[in-house]
């Protein structure tokens, strides 16, 4: 209970920085938003020129990459500021004043990082989510999978932060590290039929990417399939994973910067 | 000393300490022999199945268009720049006083670090996956005309550069201009034919793309490097297409001045 109010408090205050610095967040939500409109810009160019990914429709494909965009909006406002507020920690040595706290390190982090800049994207991502599944005649029998499904890629999102934010405790202030992980995202943004069976595998299950777009989508589609549902143990392992890594490797800091 | 020497003189060693500098990070660029070939993986996937039901799209075969992305990788880590910010924080922070006050021109400068930063990309971020995409992909990612694709990229590096600069000078109007900045990198990436090749949109987008200066950055050099025979909507030909790219330079570098010597009166060196 006492870290609920705890967490709603620096939510709290989140909104109030937000509206302190008023026209830097409305812009910066804007541009947030804009780069939702261009993102599916790929997948509208194929299909404007005639071509097709195979048995997708352009909207079932929009559809994979706004309910992608929508995850990755939710995650980001949840945990994509620990990654920087670490990496800022180690390199300048200050992790001891996270450590100080009456609270575990990693719960403050995520506390006092919610970030209010990542509502653009996770707005945009449900407008274009709302538009294309309208657009393609979704089942609505679908969604309560598909709720399951989104928070487990949430989840997923969430654990590849914790694992950036983990390295960089080792690989001292690398701010390439999130490209890593970005491009491994890529596999999740597209049917993954078009991927060879090794990739579906990993996508799926080892670093399980896959469900972040592609499994909640189908699930709207009423195109799900047993092995979609297995695949969120990996995302719960996943997210265990990024918080143990986290945990053990706070133990490994050394406060001398970097 | 003769000026132009003295120039290659200053040039020689901002470089050479500016590849020092950042030698300390070259695990850094090493990121980019994972990520680079991901990504191309990802496009490979992705255009095979495209081309699945097609035999050519915007004009491109399945073969060209993979060499398209692969090319395109690489020409990113020897034109990759970051001007822009390394302008904007000198100017909210003041520091760009220190250069005010050298006797060297800070464009000058910039662009001498930048030769030094990319050197380094050369050796940890082209090399290598020139050789990857070569060797373990199989791609024919060799340049169809060596002295063309030599002259595009060195036009494609310096038109990011005056690009970035001059999106870099907003700093002296704005205290904080990193919204502008995130704006220019955002049609940047889809119009400079990273994301998709210029010739896949419509005629009239492409027509438009020959005014701005985001296809000089990468589309042009791409398509140079892949040897096609007919470049954007005009159907130019290669020699067409650098001179096309060589006065886009020219004008955005002059355009890069005015808008230095109608900038630097804004300067307070006071930071913010």
């Amino acid at each position: 209970m006492r870290y609920i109010k705890i967490y709603l408090t620096c939510v709290r205050v989140a909104f109030s920085q937000a509206a302190a610095y008023r026209t830097d967040f409305i812009l910066g939500n804007i541009i947030t938003l804009l780069s939702n409109i261009l993102f599916p810009l790929v997948t509208v160019v194929i299909y404007a020129n005639g071509a097709e990914f195979p048995e997708w429709s352009m909207w079932e494909v929009l559809l994979i990459q706004s309910v992608f965009s929508m995850s990755t909006g939710m995650s980001a406002m949840l945990t994509q500021g620990i990654l920087w507020t670490t990496m800022d920690h180690i390199r300048e040595g200050s992790f001891e004043v996270v450590l100080l706290k009456p609270l575990s390190p990693l719960f403050y982090l995520t506390a006092v990082n919610f970030s209010t800049g990542s509502l653009g994207l996770f707005t945009g991502g449900l407008v274009l989510t709302i538009v294309s599944a309208s657009n393609t005649g979704a089942d609505a029998g679908g969604i309560p999978v598909f709720l399951l499904l989104f928070i487990s890629g949430t989840a997923v999102l969430c654990g590849l932060d914790l694992v950036m934010a983990a390295i960089t405790f080792k690989w001292v202030g690398n701010s390439r590290i999130p490209e890593i992980f970005d491009s491994i995202a890529e596999f999740g943004k597209y049917p993954l039929g078009i991927f060879p069976k090794p990739l579906r595998i990993f996508a799926a299950f080892v670093i399980p990417v896959a469900v972040v777009g592609f499994f909640p989508a189908s699930a709207l589609l009423g195109r799900l399939e047993w092995y979609m549902l297995v695949a969120v143990i990996p995302c719960a392992l996943f997210l265990a994973f990024g918080i143990w890594l986290y945990d053990r490797m706070i133990k490994r800091y050394e406060g001398v910067g970097g | 000393m003769n000026p132009v020497r003295q120039k290659f003189e200053v040039c020689k060693a901002v470089a050479f300490v500016t590849y020092k500098e950042w030698s300390a990070y070259r695990s850094h660029s090493l990121v980019s022999v994972f990520v680079g070939p991901v990504y191309f993986i990802v496009q490979y996937f992705i255009w095979s199945a495209v081309y699945g039901g097609v035999g050519t799209f915007g004009g491109m075969e399945l073969e060209q268009t993979i060499r398209y992305f692969g090319v395109s990788a690489l020409i990113g880590y020897l034109t990759m720049d970051f001007a822009d910010w390394n302008l904007q924080m000198l100017v909210r922070t003041g520091k760009f006083l220190t250069f005010a006050l050298r006797p060297v021109h800070h464009r000058f400068f910039a662009l001498s670090q930048k030769l030094g930063h990319r050197i380094l990309g050369f050796i940890f971020e082209f090399l290598p996956c020139f050789l990857i995409f070569l060797f373990v992909f199989r791609i024919d990612i060799i340049p169809a005309h060596i002295g063309w694709t030599l002259l595009s990229t060195a036009l494609a590096f310096l038109m990011n550069f005056y690009v970035n600069y001059c999106i870099g000078m907003t700093a002296f109007y704005f205290v904080q201009a990193q919204g502008i900045r995130t704006v220019y990198q955002l049609l940047a990436s889809v119009f400079s034919g990273v994301l998709i090749p210029i010739s896949f949109f419509p005629g009239a987008v492409q027509w438009v793309m020959m005014f701005l200066p985001f296809q000089y950055t990468n589309y042009v050099t791409a398509m140079v490097w892949t040897g096609a025979e007919s470049i954007g909507e005009l159907g130019l030909s290669i020699p067409q297409a650098v001179l096309f790219q060589g006065i886009a330079v020219i004008a955005t570098a002059l355009l890069s001045e005015v808008i230095y010597r109608a900038s630097i009166k804004r300067f307070t060196a006071v930071g913010a």
